[in-house]
């Protein structure tokens, strides 16, 4: 195992009947998301990474250093391994204010760590106003952000985040990936992020894992493992489509998006070069496969210059359109549905 | 309002409990966090000691103590040696005896502020790097603060109106070992003395009541503090 991986190597560990399997190698850069559906054993990996729950076989080495060995009976304990952590319930600290909060972790770094100051990350995050306040007195978003923060502020060399904007709704959910984005990127902290939404996936995700019943089922570069079937059999089909570069999309993109997912429900497709549309985004391919859907929709497949890119029409839309394999069709997506 | 013999007894009481919490406090602590531990191997066997005074007759206790602590005990004689201390019949030994005896009341108290902290708040500490000591030090005491603060105030109040085991191992001294019960059952066995321990009773029992408030507040503030 090279350094600048997080490695983990015949993992297994337990809570009750469940158990969870793992070996993946995933880049100490950028950000991994680590993707399943509830109950997949998603949290559970990122305690064993953190060294909160005890391996029962495997090993975890983190850029070159052995963190825990089941075998060697080698384990470091959770407060010496590096790894910072922000909890889906913040678990903030009752008895301290969020300056207290946030105190705790600076007065921890090591001296020699390069890391922000109180006042910057504060500025950052929009935490000033409540700086002075008990942690009680948080909103649901408040508490995310300083629980970021505090994390941000101890400076270690990964960052687990088991979906802390879980609770946050619309639009402070991207601001609060937004900032996960650039927070990353200006540390050059890798992060590894738990998420059940495939939208946050595809918007913070390098590298994914994805995790069913306590199986690693697929790993790799977000670009290329999201279009893989043992991935997209993760989906309900509401959430069927594809994952396309950020940079490919007009108009929705915001700063340092990785990918957007473009959900099949939302794909209109035509045979003919459409004209005078409001759309912005309308990509011509060649039509890949023809699936019939277990619901009797039909799920098309275009492979386009920016991927593949799926819709969802009705078997009587394919006939008209006479959508058969090969031919050329124009995939349209409203921007407001990425 | 009170004579100074009355205020002399209610010193002696009020050192008594006082000496008595100072003593047995770290180790109730240590007790209560023990007994805290969901998997902690022979838990039942140091439960049945820390309530062991609840369930023996006082006056064993004190005999117990005697044993241990008096001049030809095991324990006593080595202190007497070693340190020219003597607890039996002191002041010190009335402290110890009421510190054995209100023991049970404190370990609860803090146990069950232990018992009510998160643990998912120690696995976020441990996160920030804080290791098992200074998780205790700077998360533990402080949450469970107003907690040991309730035990520490219940086991003074109790400790006041020791009666049973201080006699027995310190003796009725007054100035030294009588504390307010050992002065009312002193007033009792002189004829006409009833006036004088209704009166000690009434001190009794509004320091008595005095602490358990105090201690029912606390608890209070801790359960408002711990629910954060």
């Amino acid at each position: 195992m090279s350094a600048g991986v997080l490695g983990v190597e015949g993992l297994e560990v337990g809570r009750g009947a469940f158990r969870l399997r793992a070996s993946f190698a995933a880049p100490l850069e950028g950000i991994t998301v680590v993707f399943g559906p509830s109950g997949a054993g998603k949290s559970m990996l990122l305690s064993a990474v953190a060294g909160l729950a005890k391996l029962s076989a495997g090993r975890v080495e983190m850029g070159g250093r052995m963190l825990e060995d089941a075998g060697a009976k080698v384990r470091v304990a959770a407060h010496a391994r590096d790894i910072g952590m922000v909890f889906q319930d913040a678990r903030l600290f009752p008895h301290l204010t969020v300056r207290g909060n946030l105190a705790f972790a600076l007065k921890r770094r090591p001296a020699d760590r390069d890391g922000p100051a109180i006042g910057e990350i504060v500025e950052r995050l929009e935490i000033a106003d409540v700086l002075e306040r008990p942690v009680r007195n948080l909103s649901g978003g408040e508490k995310s952000r300083v629980a970021l923060a505090r994390s941000l502020i101890a400076a270690p060399k990964l960052l687990l985040l088991d979906e802390p904007f879980a609770a946050l709704d619309g639009k402070r959910r991207r601001s609060f990936l937004a900032m996960l984005r650039a927070e990353s990127a200006a540390r050059g902290l890798p992060m590894m992020v738990v998420t059940h939404q495939i939208e946050d996936a595809a918007h913070l995700a390098d590298y994914i894992i994805a995790v069913r019943d306590g199986d690693v089922v697929a790993q790799g570069h977000a670009a290329e493992v999201m279009s893989r079937p043992t991935f997209t059999e993760l989906l309900d089909a509401r959430d069927q489509g594809a994952r396309i570069d950020a940079g490919a999309v007009a108009g929705s993109a915001e700063p340092g998006m990785r990918g957007v997912w473009v959900k099949a429900d939302s794909v209109l497709l035509a045979s003919e070069e459409p004209r005078g549309l409001s759309a912005r985004n309308v990509w011509v391919g060649r039509v890949g496969t023809v699936d019939r859907e277990a619901d009797g929709s039909a799920l098309v497949t275009l492979e386009t210059n920016v991927g593949y890119i799926s819709s969802r029409i009705t078997p009587e839309a394919v006939a008209e359109l006479k959508l058969e394999v090969g031919r050329a069709a124009w995939a349209v997506v409203k921007t407001h549905a990425l | 309002m009170l004579s100074a013999d009355e205020w002399r007894i209610l010193g002696t009481s009020l050192g008594v409990a006082g000496r008595a919490v100072v003593f047995s406090l770290p180790v109730a602590i240590a007790f209560a966090w023990a007994l805290s531990r969901p998997r902690l191997p022979g838990k039942s066997l140091i439960d049945a000691v820390a309530h062991l005074p609840l369930v023996l007759p006082p006056v064993l206790v004190g005999f117990l103590l005697l044993m241990a602590f008096g001049r030809r005990g095991p324990v006593g004689s080595w202190l007497y040696d070693t340190f020219g201390v003597q607890l039996a019949f002191s002041a010190e030994g009335a402290a110890l005896a009421t510190a054995v005896m209100s023991f049970p009341l404190m370990v609860r108290a803090i146990r069950l502020s232990f018992e009510a902290a998160e643990p998912g708040l120690f696995e976020a500490a441990a996160m920030l790097r804080a290791g098992p000591w200074d998780r205790f030090v700077s998360m533990v005491l402080p949450l469970a603060g107003p907690g040991v603060a309730a035990g520490a105030v219940t086991a003074f109040a109790a400790g006041l109106g020791e009666f049973g085991a201080v006699i027995t191992f310190a003796s009725n001294v007054p100035g030294k070992t009588q504390t307010l019960p050992l002065a009312i059952y002193a007033a009792l066995q002189v004829p006409g003395g009833e006036a004088l321990a209704l009166r000690l009773a009434a001190i009794s029992m509004t320091a008595a009541i005095v602490g358990l408030a105090a201690a029912e507040a606390l608890q209070r503030w801790s359960r408002a503090r711990l629910e954060g």
